[in-house]
């Protein structure tokens, strides 16, 4: 079980770096304009469309949580949706995952290793990107007023964690459980998308507020306050709490599943139900 | 108690209302190579993937090592090398890493040298991508997999595919090795001579039906015989035209018969002709094999 974990971790070395780096600059960037930039981005802060999307302007605390906080999980969503649904379907579509299932390894022990390893990777990703972050928000601190300390920018981000896992977990659940990891992608990455646009939806509606629970980026906070009180706990509970759940209906899926046969769920043979 | 290492009782597997395997009975005994044949199709690739517990069966049980292979899967799994019949590898990694990982997931104590040993009669070299390797390299890196750990069972599926024929016989030798040390091998293949050559019992498989187990020197000699006279005076055209007998051509003063049964009338037939030769053919499995799908064609029964 330690050396699937060892050979999951090792294969994603250069991912975590890559992802994370990049993710960083993305943050980088927009922190590092703000001593330029920020008196305008002040002044456009009032539009509605922004306010709709929840982009705050009118701080630096406010204009790094809509951009850095709220960007974090929607850039490694996108991370997710790949890995997770590459990770059990993708593996049996390129055929991979046949010699995995024929070593000495329980399918629970394959699946966990697996959602542990990913869950690890998007975790790493956001250390990586945090870091350089927070050491661009030190470098630009000279230079500008800023309201936000490096260790609340680290936990800021760090945060984020719990919202990107969920998504993973899905990812892990519709791989293992869809024939394909087209359809399985395809499927996370429209409940992704509803789950985005879905809350910027509401905040122009407000006869769509009941639907709000149901969009998972209604339990992330991207407003400035997450730098002094961080997610709320009630939301990283209903996030963790999906992503467990998720990663058990990917356990009980996997192990039922006929790995290297390609079919929808209702297709499959069903151990004791003899077809004619 | 059986000595079976591998024992499958009315094993069936549906893909939905597809056909896999329809009741497969079938044991393969401590020490034997056994080979198991049949055409793309026939069901070969899921019964051996029902004992690796890649796909659960949908009727029936399979043992290996007197163990249920589902239940106790991770235990049988332990002791088996296996080779798939799609072996799909790791693009980016190089062959020793993919070896190594998989030596790893075995658990499995590898001796370094025996493993450099099989690298040189294969001709393999290791230290390359997986992506840069021809598909019979690929091959090589599979059979490497499931022999290095010198497993109590192989199940190689179809393991000569893509290989060259020198290659090929090396891995001929590398199952007459593990059966001479006593390991079994199961193993799948639609190329009669190999399995001739190294099977010490062979399992026909049709359209999902096991429709014979046997063992190859009893299959060889139970079916037919080819019988080939040259004559001093060429016999008529129909005078081997009784039960039991054939005629398959002529080729000069040559008559060339297919027997089922004895020798009798055949050689009082052709005694008045003046026998100035015989030769006897050795019949292969291959042709039995083919007059097995024939006769199952035309309405036989399950054997």
């Amino acid at each position: 079980m330690l050396n699937l974990f060892r050979h999951e971790m090792r294969s994603r070395l250069g991912t975590i770096l890559g992802w994370g780096i990049g993710l960083g600059m993305f943050g980088a960037l927009y922190i590092g304009v703000w001593p330029e930039a920020g008196e305008a981005m002040q002044e456009i802060g009032d539009l509605a469309i922004y306010q709709a999307m929840g982009i705050d302007m009118t701080s630096f605390a406010g204009y790094m949580a809509s951009v850095v906080v709220q960007y974090v999980p929607l850039i490694l969503g996108i991370y997710a949706i790949l890995a997770s649904t590459g990770t059990l379907a993708g593996e049996e579509d390129s055929g991979t995952l046949e010699l995995i299932v024929a070593a000495p390894l329980g399918r629970w022990q394959i699946v966990t290793v697996k959602a542990i390893a990913l869950s690890l990777v998007v975790f790493l990703m956001i250390v990586v990107a945090a870091i350089l972050d927070v050491l661009v928000l030190n470098a630009i601190r000279g230079l500008t007023e800023v309201d936000v300390t490096s260790s609340e920018l680290f936990m800021a981000m760090i945060g984020t964690w719990p919202l990107v896992v969920a998504f993973t977990m899905m990812g892990l659940f519709l791989g293992a459980y869809l024939p394909s990891r087209r359809a399985a992608a395809l499927t996370l990455s429209v409940i992704f998308i509803a789950s985005y646009f879905g809350l910027i939806l509401v905040g122009f509606a407000e006869s769509l507020e009941p639907l709000k629970p149901m969009f998972l980026f209604n339990y992330l906070n991207s407003t400035a306050s997450v730098f002094i009180e961080g997610q709320k706990p009630e939301d990283v509970a209903i996030l963790l709490g999906l992503a467990m759940l998720f990663f058990g209906l990917a356990l009980l899926s996997f192990q039922r599943r006929n790995v290297t046969v390609r079919a929808w769920p209702w297709q499959r043979a069903r151990v004791g139900a003899k077809s004619t | 108690m059986s000595d079976a290492i591998v024992e499958t009782q009315g094993l069936t597997v549906y893909y939905g209302k597809h056909r896999g395997i329809v009741d497969v009975d079938l044991s393969v005994e401590q020490g034997e190579v056994f080979g198991f044949l049949g055409p793309n199709g026939a069901g070969k690739t899921t019964t051996q993937r029902v004992l690796m517990d890649v796909i659960r069966p949908t009727a029936g049980t399979a043992t290996v090592f007197g163990k249920d292979s589902q239940k106790d899967g991770v235990s049988i799994r332990k002791r088996i090398g296996y080779l798939p019949g799609e072996l799909s590898l790791y693009p980016n990694m190089t062959g020793r890493n993919f070896l190594r990982m998989i030596g790893s997931l075995q658990e499995k104590e590898i001796e370094p040298e025996y493993r450099q040993e099989l690298y040189q009669r294969l001709d393999l070299d290791a230290n390359r991508k997986m992506k840069e390797y021809s598909q019979g390299n690929k091959q090589k890196i599979g059979i490497v997999a499931a022999f290095m750990g010198k497993p109590d069972l192989l199940v190689l599926d179809e393991p000569t595919s893509g290989l060259d024929p020198l290659v090929q016989q090396v891995v001929m030798d590398l199952v007459r090795e593990a059966k001479n040390d006593g390991r079994t091998v199961f193993f799948s293949s639609h190329i009669l001579p190999e399995v001739e050559a190294v099977c010490d019992r062979v399992g026909i498989i049709r359209e999902g039906m096991l429709v014979k187990t046997e063992r190859v020197e009893t299959l060889t000699k139970r079916q037919f015989k080819r019988v080939h006279f040259e004559f001093q005076n060429l016999p008529p055209a129909d005078v081997f035209a009784f039960d039991g007998v054939t005629e398959t051509g002529r080729d000069g003063q040559t008559v060339m018969l297919e027997v089922r049964g004895g020798f009798q009338r055949v050689l009082e037939t052709a005694m008045p002709y003046g026998i100035e030769d015989i030769d006897t053919p050795p019949v292969t499995l291959e042709e039995i094999f083919l007059e097995f799908y024939d006769r199952q064609n035309q309405g036989g029964n399950r054997a």
